[in-house]
């Protein structure tokens, strides 16, 4: 898939650029959103009369994956950070995180948030919250190791041009590391999070009413899986291919040096 | 030769700002540094040459304690760089350090490069320290480029970037590890005459580098390192004179071809 970025006037600056097509990407996927049950109504039954419910099911799944993913990325970077520590039991607990929730289905961690976990500590959450918290910590174990590769990916001469100006190890890390390691984790974060919007379909299992909830029940009502499965795929490709457009142009925005 | 007490020149003798007593360090089991002491005075130029793998870059990384070093004192205005980090920043404050390979910040451009430290660590309003950048700058000739980021300038620029960037805590002495040997052969000029426009200023000065015109033209003092060890010190005359040192008369000889 292109990107939009490339039907941009070549006349204004990267920045100019990024910036229209991050909102432009935006606007899109609240748009898509918003009206994408208009054309759905317009489809032959079974499709025509679910529309409403379809496009109700897609907002849950982006709101899932938003907010799960923005929450996976402050995991992430905890980790990243516990992992690079110089405490060892830091080190130990997010090696420790990271085997287990990358060495697990995440259909087991969604069932154990939502079942297991009340039983353990005193903790009430409803389908969609469990779902978010399982989301979260299994996209935060990803996002660690993206993280965490692109701070060791960061030349160890900036720290010490750093360090030598006379900046504190945190405002080296503020100012200088941070930024670049963030840029070199971008890609891997991007798909981490085009991923979680894929198994955010998984959610079902525990009762939330995302899309692919909508589409199963659907499938199970009418008896028509193929138009029922195959506007459920389409409405996650479309979806998907929004987030990438997004992701491409922040990428391009935070690329100060030119490298695509 | 090896009198590290003597002032570079006959005048009256200024003020000690470094004093390294005894220095020695391992990497491993390699002695890379060996019961090294010398002195650096205030406005004083100092040329450090030598092979590589003499110790002359780790000698000089230590004086910022990029490099630790094992046994001996480093005492540098007054403070003594140990593993105490209050020292240690302090120390890193008052002495600026020019690298082989620029290690400028590739995500800010010319000018926070330069505005960075003086906004983070002394606390210096934004527009002070632009107002202050933007003068340095000026002063290494480029006041075209504040804007523009690390990748679009050539390299003898974001050396003088560098320069600038260092400059800009107004350090007490700069030091430079191999500041043009990075660099391609037609920008090297550029770099050198910013640095001797900076030791006419008065600025004090520990040069790493295997330019012999900018030891002959600018340094007040010589200091020849072999195998870890400081084997030779003069003023340049009597340095690239006759010397009758048999090691470096060969160093010098290699360095011509």
């Amino acid at each position: 898939m292109k990107s939009a970025l490339s039907l941009l006037p070549r006349s204004w600056s990267r920045e100019k650029r990024s910036a229209v097509a991050i909102a432009i990407a935006v606007a899109g996927m609240l748009l898509f959103l918003w009206l994408c049950a208009i054309p759905l109504s317009w489809m032959p039954e079974p499709i025509g009369s679910a529309a409403e419910l379809f496009a109700r099911g897609a907002r849950l799944t982006v709101e899932l994956t938003v907010v799960s993913g923005l929450i996976g990325i402050l995991i992430g970077f905890l980790m990243a950070l516990a992992k690079l520590s110089r405490i060892w039991p830091l080190r130990w607990f997010a090696q420790f995180y990271i085997w287990v929730l990358r060495g697990t289905p995440l259909i087991v961690q969604l069932y154990f948030v939502c079942f297991a976990l009340p039983d353990i500590i005193p903790l009430q959450l409803s389908d969609f919250n469990s779902a978010i918290l399982a989301l979260a910590l299994n996209v935060g174990a990803y996002n660690a190791e993206a993280i965490r590769a692109g701070i060791l990916a960061v030349h160890k001469g900036q720290t010490e041009a750093a360090r030598s100006l006379g900046l504190s190890p945190f405002q080296t890390f503020a100012a200088v590391i941070f930024p670049q390691s963030f840029r070199v984790a971008l890609p891997a974060l991007v798909n981490n999070f085009v991923s979680l919007l894929k198994d955010s379909s998984l959610a079902s299992v525990i009762g939330v009413v995302e899309l692919m909830t909508i589409g199963s029940r659907l499938r199970a009502e009418t008896y028509e899986p193929v138009p029922v499965l195959t506007t459920a795929a389409i409405l996650y490709l479309a979806l998907t291919t929004i987030m990438t457009q997004v992701s491409n142009a922040i990428e391009r925005q935070l690329d100060v040096q030119n490298h695509q | 030769m090896n009198s590290p007490a003597n002032s570079p020149s006959g005048e009256a003798k200024p003020a000690a700002l470094i004093t390294a007593e005894n220095v020695d360090k391992h990497f491993g089991s390699f002695h890379v540094i060996k019961n090294v002491s010398t002195t650096f005075y205030q406005g004083e130029v100092t040329v450090i040459i030598g092979a590589s793998g003499s110790g002359k870059s780790t000698f000089l990384r230590m004086l910022n304690r990029l490099e630790t070093h094992d046994a001996g004192r480093i005492v540098i205005d007054g403070i003594e760089l140990n593993s105490d980090m209050k020292h240690i920043d302090a120390v890193r404050r008052e002495v600026g350090m020019v690298f082989q390979s620029f290690n400028l910040f590739p995500h800010l451009t010319v000018l926070d490069n330069v505005s960075l430290a003086p906004r983070r660590v002394r606390k210096t309003p934004k527009i002070e320290a632009e107002a202050a950048a933007r003068a340095l700058l000026a002063k290494v000739g480029l006041s075209d480029h504040v804007n523009k980021y690390p990748h679009q300038i050539s390299g003898g620029q974001q050396q003088r970037v560098a320069i600038a960037r260092a400059l800009a805590m107004q350090p007490k002495v700069m030091l430079f590890d191999e500041p043009t040997s990075a660099l391609d052969p037609e920008m090297i000029k550029e770099v050198l005459d910013v640095m001797k426009d900076l030791a006419r200023s008065g600025m004090t000065m520990i040069v790493v580098t295997h330019e012999m015109g900018f030891a002959r033209d600018v340094a007040d003092r010589v200091i020849f390192f072999e195998h870890g060890q400081i084997l030779a010190e003069a003023p340049p005359e009597e340095f690239f004179g006759n010397t009758k040192n048999e090691r470096i008369r060969a160093f010098l000889g290699q360095i011509a071809n």
